[in-house]
């Protein structure tokens, strides 16, 4: 069992190849479209026609479903696929699921995918007023009624106790935002590229759910990210370096739910990330020291210093001190801040690059990175590394 | 889009609506009663021998009561039919700014002229889209100048309202139907296992602590205290009207509920606030629980102390009820400097309230007496009129400066609509202070958000000061 063991996943299979629409918002095509294009982009990026592909692996809350996708994209028989509930924290998992599937024999080629307009379609951010009464309906309906309809509202009413906890301002979590935006700021493909912004900026953007401003927010984005996962020994023929799945790991906590876990702890930490860091640190046999760079998961910037904390990069509270000495690269292709808000589909894509050494803010001589997937609710982490390492 | 309307209806711009108008009634006593009555207002000045009439009232007594005046010109019935035909029949008071150069006594005869202002371009709202019109009044008692008001509306065509404008209902499901039954009979329960004896929240079919399918409920105290918090900005929802306070309440049984904090604005909710639950009828369909803050506690308390810090008692409370002789003044002396806030009131809405202000203010507008008319004009229910939100602010204010103090000006602005069953709690902040005079900035906050913003001047006697 690997919440007490190390698992036997690690270093059996890779990443190799990435590939993503435009990030915009308002694509003018359809997710289906968009699906199509981003998993063909990651299949040319692997030198690897839809014909090798047997598996695939996507999120709930989407329109693609796998069978469809693969009709779009030339795609044939499929003898593994899968969906992973719970948002954001989905998207390491479907690399963990297709490494799984790899390593089982069960498929040979994977590929894992997102692909939504969240900006011009549906956006998640303008809140929930209607649930079904199914269980997971109930447990968002005790929060319904009184107004706390939004996933800043939920994020927040946690990021008010860790201020309190440890006696900060929000201001703290301005450092967040300004690293994401700094990396931004230099990468092409992002949103906010060539717009960087000052802690000033953070402090005097509106609030939109306090004690979190508009800053402290992502962005919300249309566009689509596929990645295509392989055998260790496949991925060393195929066009790009590999980079190495040394450990993938999902984790859900005590009294979980999604968002709204008000009802346990102190509501200063992410215990579902916890268990996350513990299986990724004991399978990849490595610690915070040995990263790289750090791909954490940042649709709103409190829950970058709790995952921190979780993961040891610091001590509880002292993640926004942490982020601010720039210790640690940070999401260096800006974030879902600053790149796009892509149910952190991208920021694997950037932990690839880090390992290729592609990466427009190339971290020189990255080996090992650490991803983390959506926060809040049930989750997921990567370590991907060189070759080698 | 060129708005043909606007065009036309600015042409009523600078038009008298009433010359030389007479007010129905000499100035009385009996209706000054009444108006204290319905406010609370216990003010010495205002009643007994040599009393006058609460400067707040100076709108009544130019009111046309239930028979409506004859003498209005054509000008504001025109520009009133104009808007009627255009779909705009509904009006709704937003602003009053009311100055006071003497005071009205009993046999005062009062005349009036007032003339249109201004009209707003077409303005989308929450009530519906419409214009708002300026007018001003100047009021002469015994033919010299007694005071001057002016007074905006909005008159606007009803947003048609869909289920869906209301408050997200809760879910219910087989799983948790009894905690909403409770609370429809006005019990919280929580469940307790009956193999550990956890009580747990939310409600589930076994228990996460032990696993067991066994359970019981007890029924909530109904204290708690403010585990966190956040205040509601962005983005906007038809229900709510931001900011405003959604709480996790931590319960004195040990478990953890969200709510919405009442009774406190939202930005005095602090965490370690103490709360105690009440219910909301919402709409006259199903009941809510809720947490009142422990009103007063806020402005003076400090709360944001670390966990383990000895339990302190709730601080000093304005009675919620605004029964004669309730009193709010503190050592005057301490208090009055400019920043100092004022204690807090609550003014419980009652279904009383708002109908016996409206009387006593000679409103008979449906919207404050018939909830059915209400619903079909836009509104959830009867909501009270402006003149009794201006009777509370002056009142409130009064209370605080004491039996000598003058108001000389009272300038609101209403927001969220004063419902039954709500509760409004004033609070005021000296803005200014030249000799005997301060400005307070005063606003009171509802479930809903702020009812009311704005500001008094008052005359204080040389011996508080």
């Amino acid at each position: 069992m690997s919440i007490r063991e190390k698992d036997a996943l690690g270093g059996r299979a890779a990443v190799v190849g990435i590939g993503a629409t435009e990030f915009s918002k308002n694509s003018g095509r359809s997710e289906l479209r968009l699906a199509a294009e981003a998993v063909r982009a990651a299949l040319d990026d692997a030198g690897l026609s839809p014909a090798d592909v047997d598996g695939m692996v996507t999120f709930t809350m989407d329109t693609n479903p796998e069978i469809t996708v693969a009709q779009a994209a030339g795609i044939g028989e499929l003898s593994f696929f899968s969906r992973v509930h719970y948002g954001g924290g989905a998207a390491c998992a479907t690399v963990q699921q297709a490494a799984l599937a790899v390593a089982a024999g069960i498929a040979e080629v994977v590929v894992c995918y997102r692909a939504f307009n969240e900006r011009s379609g549906r956006r998640f951010g303008s809140g929930v007023q209607h649930r079904e009464p199914s269980a997971e309906g109930a447990a968002l309906g005790w929060n319904l009624p009184f107004g706390l309809l939004t996933p800043a509202s939920w994020v927040a009413m946690a990021a008010q106790r860790y201020l309190y906890a440890y006696g900060l301002s929000p201001e703290a979590f301005g450092h967040v935002a300004v690293t994401g935006r700094r990396h931004a700021a230099t990468n092409p493909a992002a949103y906010f590229y060539g717009r960087p912004i000052t802690l000033e900026d953070h402090a005097a953007s509106r609030w939109t759910v306090e004690p979190l401003r508009l800053l402290d927010c992502c962005q919300e984005t249309d566009g689509g990210q596929a990645v295509v996962v392989t055998g260790v020994e496949r991925a060393r023929d195929l066009r790009r370096p590999p980079a190495v799945i040394l450990a993938a790991a999902q984790g859900a906590g005590r009294a979980q739910e999604q968002m709204t876990s008000f009802y346990r702890d102190d509501l200063t930490g992410l215990p579902e990330m916890g268990v996350v860091a513990r299986q990724l640190w004991r399978t990849s046999g490595l610690a915070p020291k040995d990263i790289d760079v750090g791909i954490v998961y940042d649709h709103f910037t409190p829950f970058v210093l709790m995952q921190l904390e979780e993961f040891g990069f610091c001590k509880p509270g002292e993640g926004a001190a942490f982020v601010a000495s720039d210790v640690l690269p940070l999401n260096t292709h800006g974030g879902q801040l600053g790149e796009a808000y892509l149910h952190g589909m991208n920021g694997i894509a950037e932990a690839v690059r880090q390992i290729r050494g592609t990466a427009v803010n190339q971290i020189p001589g990255a080996a090992r990175a650490l991803v983390t997937a959506g926060t809040g609710v049930p989750t997921s982490g990567l370590v991907l590394g060189a070759d080698g390492e | 889009m060129t708005d043909g309307l606007y065009a036309r209806l600015r042409t009523y711009e600078g038009r008298g609506t009433t010359l030389s108008g007479v007010g129905k009634d000499l100035v009385n006593e009996p209706m000054i009663r009444h108006w204290c009555e319905a406010m609370g207002d216990t003010h010495p000045a205002y009643a007994g021998p040599g009393a006058v009439a609460p400067p707040t009232m100076l709108q009544a007594w130019t009111m046309g009561g239930l028979s409506g005046h004859a003498g209005r010109s054509v000008a504001q019935d025109e520009l009133f039919g104009l808007l009627d035909e255009a779909g705009c029949t509904s009006v709704v008071a937003t602003d009053c700014e009311q100055e006071y150069l003497r005071p009205l006594c009993p046999g005062d005869r009062i005349t009036f002229d007032s003339v249109i202002e201004s009209v707003s371009e077409r303005k989308t709202t929450k009530l519906g889209t419409g214009y708002f019109i300026t007018t001003r009044m100047d009021v002469r008692a015994g033919g010299e100048p007694a005071g001057r008001h002016r007074f905006r509306v909005l008159k606007y065509a009803p947003r048609i309202r869909k289920p869906k404008d209301g408050r997200p209902r809760p879910v219910i499901n087989r799983d948790n139907a009894g905690f909403w039954e409770g609370v429809a009979q006005r019990r919280l329960l929580i469940q307790r296992c009956g193999g550990c004896g956890e009580p747990r929240f939310p409600w589930l079919p076994g228990c996460g602590a032990c696993g067991s399918p066994q359970w019981d409920t007890l029924e909530a105290s109904g204290s708690g205290s403010v585990f966190s918090y956040v205040v509601m900005h962005h983005p906007p929802f038809p229900a709510f009207d931001p900011p405003f306070a959604v709480g996790l309440i931590e319960l004195a049984e040990g478990v953890r509920m969200v709510s919405n904090i009442v009774g406190v604005p939202p930005d005095k909710v602090r965490i370690g606030m103490p709360v105690e639950l009440e219910f909301l009828g919402v709409g006259g369909e199903y009941e809510l629980p809720v947490f009142r803050g422990v009103s007063g506690a806020s402005a003076d308390t400090d709360f944001s102390k670390p966990d383990g810090a000895p339990d302190r008692a709730p601080g000093p409370v304005a009675g919620p009820d605004p029964a004669p002789g309730h009193d709010l003044r503190p050592d005057p002396s301490s208090a009055l400097r400019v920043g100092a806030a004022l204690p807090s009131l609550a003014v419980p809405v009652t279904r009383t309230l708002i109908v016996a202000g409206a009387i006593a203010s000679r409103d008979f507008q449906d919207v404050h007496h018939d909830a059915e008319i209400a619903k079909e004009k836009g509104s959830p229910d009867i909501f009270m009129n402006i003149l009794t939100t201006n009777g509370l602010v002056g009142r409130y204010i009064t209370d605080f400066f004491g039996a000598h103090a003058v108001l000389r000006k009272v300038s609101i602005r209403l927001g969220a609509p004063n419902h039954p069953g709500d509760t409004m709690v004033l609070s005021g902040t000296i803005g200014v202070l030249e000799g005997t005079t301060a400005e307070v900035r005063v606003v009171g906050a509802n479930s809903l958000g702020n009812h009311v913003t704005g500001t008094v001047t008052v005359t204080i006697p040389e011996a508080a000061v």
